[in-house]
């Protein structure tokens, strides 16, 4: 009964954002990283093979990256804005339900966009002969993961502030997560006992969005994939702390006056 | 079950941007019976809309409690219950009304079995048959209500909420819509609406609820309202006297008299001094009294 529930939202999300033509950005995107790479090949990729999927994996997971954050920082939003969300919370199903299948709207159309750089940026590497090893797919796997771990922070900052206020803050913590784990680390070696826990509850709370970025060891040739554990747990790991961060945004949603 | 809906002493607020909390329904207590239509009335800005809102569970009342079908309002019970109509349509924009249905029609959990003949018939009972396949951006006003009534039928619901619910119909739209809501109560539907349209309202209700500042002013039966506000007019020759009887006299050519009764009583009365006097009852006409003058006179009493 929720499968269908969730389905029927996501597809919803999903259709509309094809027929508003969201995805054209992305097919411009592509455009670009394929005209970039033919510029980049008219010098010859010889010996650039490492640099040229370093390059490629970067681009794809900003781009991917940013449209994770605009989707599904609107999603909720832009219901209450146009109105449409009344005849959705009149019908039998819970606000939870109803923020899970956003989610997996803005997840389904985040890994489309996602997909299709990936085709593409893949495709005209090929052209110039770059080779891909397994390590590659698991790049793109484990990506994927971080998208959705991306979506559900997306979807709930949004419940907390305001669309643009929320994509902001979702692109600041998307990207500068490893940096300010870092930071935090450092924070932590350097302070005294009584501010230990402090800084591990910090690092506990904020989303390590770079563990999933395989992008610089996937463009090395040679490396060997990443054990399947590895994967099994960055699985749990973008499970556990997206079904937390909804639980989160559903914590103040539940009750919101719509 | 005795009551439809059951509101009982409601109060909903609201926090302004500011901070600012605002009393929209203040101690609103009213019930609604199974089977009947009941016209939710009030000037804009009287609580009619957030009064739908919590009993729809969109808002949570800051004190009262208010129940749907014996089922605590705005539970996911019984909203499986409820058709609702928001105030202002607005659907997907890049979904067809077909698709749009059809979304709905899966989050009610309504059996897919059947389901695309079950849409193509309710898209053409709201007069959208040929528009079902069009997107909901390329619809007019009218027709996006008609897509909010359609999804407010989903799965035959025992109560329709309806808000504004001739909001953006002509008034063919209006004549059909009055037919269907009649032929869901027909079929045992209960109506709840809010309008604007009084006229509609006194084709459609058996009773009405006046609220203003989220308070209730009236609970009236449309049926007593109407001969409550029937007058009776009298046109006469002869010198009669009306006194005690009324003193809206008015003078004609002619040596005739208009005379205005409250009541049937008076009425008689009247034709019986005039006959007695050896005058002569030239015309007898009544006339009903417009629901647009009693609320009016009810808001303006209350204000």
């Amino acid at each position: 009964m929720k499968i269908r529930v969730w389905t029927a939202l996501a597809c919803s999300v999903l259709l509309e954002s094809i027929r508003r033509k969201d995805l054209w950005v992305v097919a411009i995107l592509g455009f670009l990283i394929v005209a970039s790479a033919g510029a980049l090949g008219m010098f010859g990729l010889e010996g650039l093979e490492s640099f040229a999927k370093d390059l490629a994996t970067t681009v794809v997971g900003a781009f991917s990256t940013i449209l994770a954050c605009l989707i599904s920082c609107r999603i909720l939003p832009d219901e209450v804005r146009n109105r449409t969300l009344y005849p959705l919370i009149a019908r039998p199903i819970s606000r939870w339900d109803l923020m899970v299948g956003k989610l997996v709207g803005a997840i389904w159309t985040t890994w489309i966009a996602f997909g299709m750089l990936c085709v593409l940026t893949g495709l005209s590497l090929v052209m110039f002969n770059v080779h891909f090893e397994w390590i590659m797919l698991q790049y793109v796997l484990c990506k994927a993961l971080g998208l959705a771990l991306i979506c559900s922070l997306g979807l709930t900052l949004s419940v907390y502030m305001t669309p643009s206020a929320a994509a902001t803050m979702c692109c600041i913590l998307a990207f500068a997560s490893p940096m300010l784990v870092r930071a935090l680390t450092m924070a932590y070696d350097a302070s005294n006992a009584s501010l230990k826990p402090l800084f591990q509850a910090l690092n506990l709370l904020l989303p390590q969005v770079g563990l999933f970025d395989l992008g610089s060891r996937a463009a090395n040739s040679g490396w060997a994939p990443v054990p399947i554990w590895v994967v099994g747990s960055l699985f749990a790991y973008a499970v556990l702390y997206s079904l937390g961060s909804v639980l989160l945004g559903w914590l103040k949603f539940r009750n919101q006056a719509v | 079950m005795e009551h439809a809906i059951l509101a009982e002493h409601l109060a909903v607020n609201y926090r302004r941007k500011s901070g600012e909390t605002v009393r929209a329904v203040k101690d609103l207590s009213f019930e609604v019976h199974p089977g009947e239509v009941v016209g939710f009335l009030g000037p804009n800005g009287a609580g009619k809309s957030s009064t739908l809102k919590a009993l729809m569970g969109f808002v949570s009342p800051a004190s009262g409690v208010a129940t749907i079908l014996g089922l605590p309002a705005g539970s996911e019970r019984a909203r499986s219950f409820v058709g609702y109509l928001p105030e202002v349509a607005m659907y997907y924009p890049y979904l067809t009304p077909r698709e749009t249905l059809r979304l709905y029609a899966n989050l009610q959990g309504i059996p897919r079995a059947g389901l695309e003949a079950n849409l193509t018939e309710l898209l053409g009972l709201v007069g959208l048959g040929e528009l079902g396949d069009r997107l909901n951006r390329t619809l007019s006003k009218g027709q996006l209500q008609r897509v909010g009534i359609a999804q407010s039928l989903l799965g035959e619901p025992s109560l329709l909420i309806l808000d504004e619910v001739t909001s953006g119909l002509d008034p063919l739209g209006r004549r059909d819509l009055r037919e269907l809501l009649l032929s869901r109560r027909d079929n045992g539907a209960t109506l709840f609406f809010s309008s604007h349209e009084l006229s509609e309202v006194e084709m459609l209700c058996d009773r009405i609820l006046i609220i203003d500042q989220g308070v209730l002013l009236e609970s009236r039966v449309l049926s007593e309202l109407r001969s409550e506000l029937r007058r009776y007019g009298l046109v006469y020759r002869g010198g009669a006297s009306m006194v005690g009887l009324t003193d809206r006299l008015e003078e004609l050519e002619n040596g005739r008299v208009r005379a205005l009764f409250e009541d049937k009583e008076g009425l008689l009365a009247a034709i019986s001094r005039i006959q007695n006097g050896d005058g002569e009852v030239l015309d007898v006409v009544a006339h009903d009294g417009s629901l647009e003058d009693y609320f009016v006179d009810v808001i303006g009493r209350a204000a």
